[in-house]
């Protein structure tokens, strides 16, 4: 029998929660990210970060070289697959030098994601339906942090997960099972951090331009600034000036390893000024969503 | 069960007040909503909507409480905004599904639904193609799929024939006076074409001011015109014409052209028995004799005084005739 395509059909489903729809604006984002050609440029540069750690840790595991020359290689590259006192965490480094890429996409996505939003209408649409304004922000956040996640917490674990594969033993496992929470912990910050930013930026500022240079500025501008400072006056604390530095200490606060003296009460401190941005900025955010009439 | 049934709703926005005391009870049906900008018509929208709380009164849409049960409230209606709302990127089919979703249908009844109502709006062919290609007449169209793909009891339409050349426009009140037709359900269509409310609606709602001014069928709005009827008629090929023998008894014709119909003004006093007494006398048959009768467009200048200064309304092209 056919499908009768002609006459008004009826549904007579149930209607579920409205934060099913927060999933929905996620799923969309999604499409909307990965759609746009020349956001593969950016993510393919995050995806040759993830393989050259993926080959250092194939090189380091399969080839039979000395520990005098692994540790050249982690050196060269900063990355110790296992926590060690001198060096940084490696897959703090990692998720670190991952975050160029992301914060990049980031920059020239958060107009597609957000700002279209207010510029066109589309906001209007989502609160229209059986959403609300607090879930078409958990909604937006959650799009972005899924962005984040997908470059920076995925390829850390899988790289994680690789090394304990070729090391052919479990006292690799054992000795390190804290350290995909910790991944987990670091990329939850990345990603609540980032987002609540990109989203309160893009919300105002709306054109891709703007967004992109502001965005940045925060971060280029503000890490140089911190470096100048932190030199002149051989300070560290002057690091609390540079977001990426922040983001970074909070996460060594995930990983429970700190290089420099009094590095872990500066991670308190940035865990304090993140936490301060970050809700000043979803207080903005709530008002600026709050301002869209949707009948106009 | 009443489709709108409100009391004694009042809404301010600080010292300004948007709606004052209104009390409102609609039969489910087809209901046009007229008003001049800043009358207070989004006000309403937005508290039929349940995106709004009154801030005195309350009452019930569709049986669901507008202060407690707003989001049900949604659930129930399908809105179709005035702005473009498009999400860039997305296909016609996903724009709609996501429309769905946002609704609360299950996500694989939302995919079916999509391509359903899509395919009975007319854009089944359409419906793989970004929403950037898509024309100002097919942008309508999606917009009332993603209003209809939860399947609601009530349709809420802002401004559906905005922007649409004529034939454009004809066709999508062609396509929501066949939904209508067909599906039984209910419509508030808010537009500043009263042109669209006459030809969907059977009952008006006029606000001015905050204040509901005039509520009731079309045909209870709608007065005659004293004096005025429309008239057409045949004349025999020789012998004295109609129009003259109208004319030497007192009736005015409203143009100048010779042809056998017009709109006329008849004296006071005048029976329509006269038309056809006339007739006969110089044998001619009267095809059309009928009452002038007021558009909205002069019900809307009545009703609202004549304050319609700031209205995208268009003027009746005509001054209202005597007695009004």
């Amino acid at each position: 029998m056919g499908i009768d395509i002609a006459h008004y059909h009826g549904w007579e489903g149930k209607l579920r929660s409205p934060w099913w729809g927060s999933l929905a604006i996620v799923r969309v984002a999604m499409l909307q990210v990965f759609r746009r050609k020349s956001y593969w440029v950016v993510i393919g540069l995050g995806g040759l970060i993830f393989i050259l750690y993926w080959s250092l840790i194939y090189i380091m595991t399969q080839f039979e070289i000395g520990a005098r020359e692994q540790d050249s290689i982690a050196k060269l590259f900063g990355f110790s697959p296992v926590p060690t006192a001198e060096m940084d965490n490696g897959y703090v480094v990692f998720m670190q030098r991952e975050s160029i890429a992301v914060m990049i996409l980031l920059a020239f996505s958060g107009s597609l994601l957000v700002g279209t939003d207010f510029r066109m209408g589309s906001l209007t649409f989502y609160l229209s339906r059986r959403i609300d304004r607090v879930q078409y922000i958990v909604g937006k956040l959650l799009a972005v942090s899924t962005v984040v996640a997908l470059m920076t917490i995925l390829p850390a674990l899988v790289l994680y997960i690789e090394y304990g594969m070729f090391t052919s033993s479990t006292a690799y496992w054992r000795q390190n099972w804290q350290l995909p929470i910790a991944v987990l912990g670091y990329g939850a910050v990345l990603c609540a951090v980032l987002s609540i930013w990109l989203v309160t930026l893009a919300a105002y500022l709306q054109r891709m331009a703007p967004i992109a240079i502001t965005w940045s500025s925060l971060f280029v501008m503000c890490g140089q600034m911190s470096t100048q400072l932190r030199e002149a006056s051989d300070n560290r604390n002057w690091d609390l000036l540079d977001p990426w530095r922040c983001i970074r200490l909070v996460g060594k606060l995930c990983f429970g390893t700190f290089q420099y003296p009094g590095e872990y009460t500066r991670s308190l401190w940035a865990l304090l000024i993140l936490t301060t941005t970050c809700a000043l900025a979803l207080a903005a955010l709530m008002r600026r969503v709050r301002a869209i009439e949707v009948v106009t | 069960m009443q489709l709108v049934d409100i009391h004694d709703v009042s809404r301010s926005y600080g010292p300004i007040k948007a709606l004052k005391h209104v009390t409102l009870s609609l039969e489910p049906g087809t209901i046009g909503l007229v008003g001049n900008n800043g009358a207070g018509k989004s006000t309403l929208l937005k508290i039929l909507l349940g995106l709004l709380e009154p801030d005195t009164g309350g009452g019930t849409i569709l049986g669901f409480d507008i202060c407690r049960a707003a989001r049900d409230l949604r659930g129930r209606i399908g809105y179709m905004p005035e702005a473009a709302a498009m999400v860039p990127i997305l296909k016609g089919v996903e724009y709609v599904t996501l429309s769905g979703d946002l609704y609360g249908m299950p996500h694989r009844d939302a995919k079916r639904r999509a391509h359903e109502v899509l395919n009975y709006v007319g854009l089944g062919e359409l419906r793989y193609r970004r929403l950037e290609e898509y024309s100002a007449g097919n942008v309508q169209r999606l917009k009332l799929a993603a209003a209809l793909v939860h399947d609601p009891q009530l349709l809420l339409l802002d401004e559906p024939t905005n922007g649409l050349d004529p034939a454009g426009r004809h066709s999508m009140l062609r396509l929501i006076d066949d939904l209508i037709a067909e599906t039984g359900k209910s419509l508030i269509l808010c537009t500043h074409l009263l042109g669209d409310i006459e030809r969907l609606c059977e009952q008006v709602v006029v606000i001015d001011r905050g204040t509901v001014i005039r509520s009731g069928t079309m045909a209870d709005l709608r007065q005659r015109i004293a004096n005025r009827y429309e008239l057409a008629w045949q004349e025999p090929e020789q012998g004295p014409g109609y129009r003259e023998a109208l004319a030497a008894a007192g009736v005015q014709f409203t143009s100048e052209f010779d042809e056998p119909q017009a709109t006329v003004v008849v004296p006071d006093h005048w029976s329509s028995r006269r038309f056809f007494e006339l007739a006969r006398d110089v044998g001619a048959i009267i095809t059309r004799l009928k009452p002038e009768e007021e558009d909205l467009a002069r019900v809307f200048f009545r009703v609202t005084d004549g304050s319609a200064t700031t209205s995208t309304v268009d003027p009746p092209t005509q001054d209202v005739a005597h007695g009004n």
